[in-house]
């Protein structure tokens, strides 16, 4: 198929933090079939390595490299040194993806100090450290880089209960238009992918709530996202041949669900 | 997943395909391929543009249109139609014209009216004329009307961002309406793309000034196009239907202050 020259990401290397979550890991395999070897973050020394370890054979079915790490994506510091390795074990760095997301719902007034600072630590911290340590990377190497942060629709949008998580994604869309326009000049484009209700995340509705039942009917084609759908999406914003033009931008993959009122 | 950018057979019309943004949109999805039907006033560029896609070994054929004139759009879906079976996604990118250069309090009726058509009707009709054919057929499709970066900001001449805008709009509705019979609808928004390679070595100059206002110092180039078109037509994008696709270099998440401005920062 002659779709190589656009999408091609035959040895690329590619970073994926949070490859233990559904986004992250269909991205991680998404660049894997592009091409490229993927070094996956799992974010917790626990199942999550388990997740992580399931991308990883199939990413070496394919015939690539799919190292995996532990990264601690609260700590700045933890962010920089194991991508600091990453890159030593695959010889570059090409293009980084993160998708770590952790839902909080609660009413403002049951929010707690101890569930802002969390919600922040572990929706938006991730993205901004990531990015600090790719734009570090990408010009030690002085090479064009890509860089693509999952985000959700809730940051450009209200629902209640939302609160924390809502602010922390927004935090999140405008790290992308700052970042973009810091980075541009060294041809290191940052662009966001905003989740809509996708079929991972049933566990954020209340079964008992025939609210919750209508909210699937709200976005336009009136079915939960998959997986698959996220891995093309970050294969084209990584491509260095079909992006040199574009960044700062948040691309939604709601199946419409922002066109609602 | 790769596969999923597959176009192979797909029967796709690109309006405005004769040049610029269209002509480089149709010949990335005949790379991927698709077969394109161009389709524009010019006979003379639609040949050129197609005799290029075949010589490539892609699957092309052309249509003269006028697309301000509904029965010549439904006549091109048709021709689609005859010469594929079907159609699968329409590229409603034809567009252009400014009205006259005169000041807002003195823009006359008729300019700012063929502004409108040439750049707002047009899509709508092109739009139409495919979802209609699309449901006849009970297949999925897709729409991708193409706007403009200027729609989402201040600008003079007025004209054709207004009617810009508009195509953003008509785009969000038709998406949302479409959505329940498989035709996924979205905007490609570009920024300052260049049209065609400079003509001399003045018109390179002039383009290097003018990029070094955008973010990533240059300005698009009309090949660029191809990748998001490709991207847009598959089922790479699945589960995008009303979006804006915007592709200028950085320009539109900026804008609080030239190129270059940064708040002091402390030592």
């Amino acid at each position: 198929m002659p779709l190589t020259r656009y999408f091609d990401l035959t040895g690329k290397k590619a970073l994926v933090i949070g490859a233990d979550n559904p986004a992250g890991g269909a991205i991680a395999r998404a660049y894997a079939e592009a091409g490229a070897d993927v070094a996956l973050c799992a974010l917790t020394p626990d199942e999550a390595v388990m997740r992580a370890r399931a991308v990883r054979r199939d990413i070496e079915a394919m015939g690539h490299r799919a190292p995996e790490y532990i990264m601690d994506v609260t700590l700045g510091k933890n962010v920089q040194v194991t991508t600091r390795q990453i890159v030593k074990d695959l010889g570059g760095l090409d293009m980084v993806a993160v998708a770590p997301d952790v839902f909080l719902a609660k009413p403002i007034e049951s929010t707690t100090d101890t569930d802002l600072a969390r919600t922040m630590q572990t929706n938006f911290n991730p993205h901004f450290f990531a990015v600090r340590t790719a734009a570090q990377e990408f010009r030690r190497q002085q090479k064009p880089g890509r860089i693509v942060l999952v985000t959700s629709v809730l940051g450009q949008r209200g629902v209640p209960n939302t609160t924390a998580y809502a602010a922390a994604h927004g935090a999140v869309h405008n790290l992308v238009r700052a970042a973009a326009e810091e980075l541009a000049g060294d041809q290191i484009m940052v662009n966001g992918i905003a989740l809509g209700w996708m079929d991972w995340m049933d566990d954020r509705l209340d079964p008992a709530d025939p609210e919750a039942q209508r909210a699937g009917r709200f976005m336009a084609m009136k079915r939960r996202g998959q997986p698959e759908e996220v891995g093309p999406l970050a294969v084209y914003l990584s491509s260095e041949v079909a992006t040199g033009y574009v960044t700062g931008q948040i691309f939604p993959v709601d199946g419409g669900l922002l066109l609602h009122l | 997943m790769i596969e999923r950018f597959d176009l192979d057979g797909k029967a796709i019309v690109v309006t405005g395909g004769g040049r610029g943004l269209g002509r480089g949109m149709a010949m990335a999805l005949a790379e991927a391929g698709a077969q394109v039907l161009i389709a524009s006033r010019t006979e003379e560029q639609l040949a050129g543009v197609t005799e290029e896609i075949r010589a490539a070994g892609g699957k092309a054929d052309y249509f003269v249109f006028d697309a301000t004139k509904s029965a010549d759009v439904d006549a091109l879906v048709q021709d689609c139609v005859l010469r594929y079976g079907q159609i699968d996604v329409m590229f409603a990118n034809a567009g252009g014209g400014q009205g006259p250069d005169l000041e807002f309090w003195e823009f006359p009726d008729d300019g700012f009216q063929a502004t409108m058509e040439q750049n707002l009707h047009s899509v709508f009709y092109a739009a139409r004329a495919a979802s209609a054919q699309m449901m006849k057929q009970g297949t999925p499709g897709v729409v991708v009307p193409t706007a403009s970066g200027s729609a989402l900001r201040g600008r003079l001449p007025f004209a054709y961002p207004t009617a810009k805008g508009g195509v953003l709009s008509l785009t969000r509705s038709m998406a949302m309406t479409l959505a329940a019979h498989n035709i996924r609808v979205n905007t490609i928004v570009p920024g300052y793309v260049s049209q065609r390679p400079p003509k001399d070595a003045q018109e390179q100059a002039v383009r290097e000034q003018r990029g070094s206002f955008v973010p990533v110092k240059r300005l698009g180039e009309w090949w660029e196009l191809g990748p998001l078109a490709i991207f847009l037509a598959s089922e790479a994008s699945s589960y995008i239907t009303g979006a804006q696709f915007i592709i200028d270099g950085g320009g539109l998440a900026a804008g609080l202050g030239p190129v270059g401005f940064r708040p002091r920062h402390e030592v």
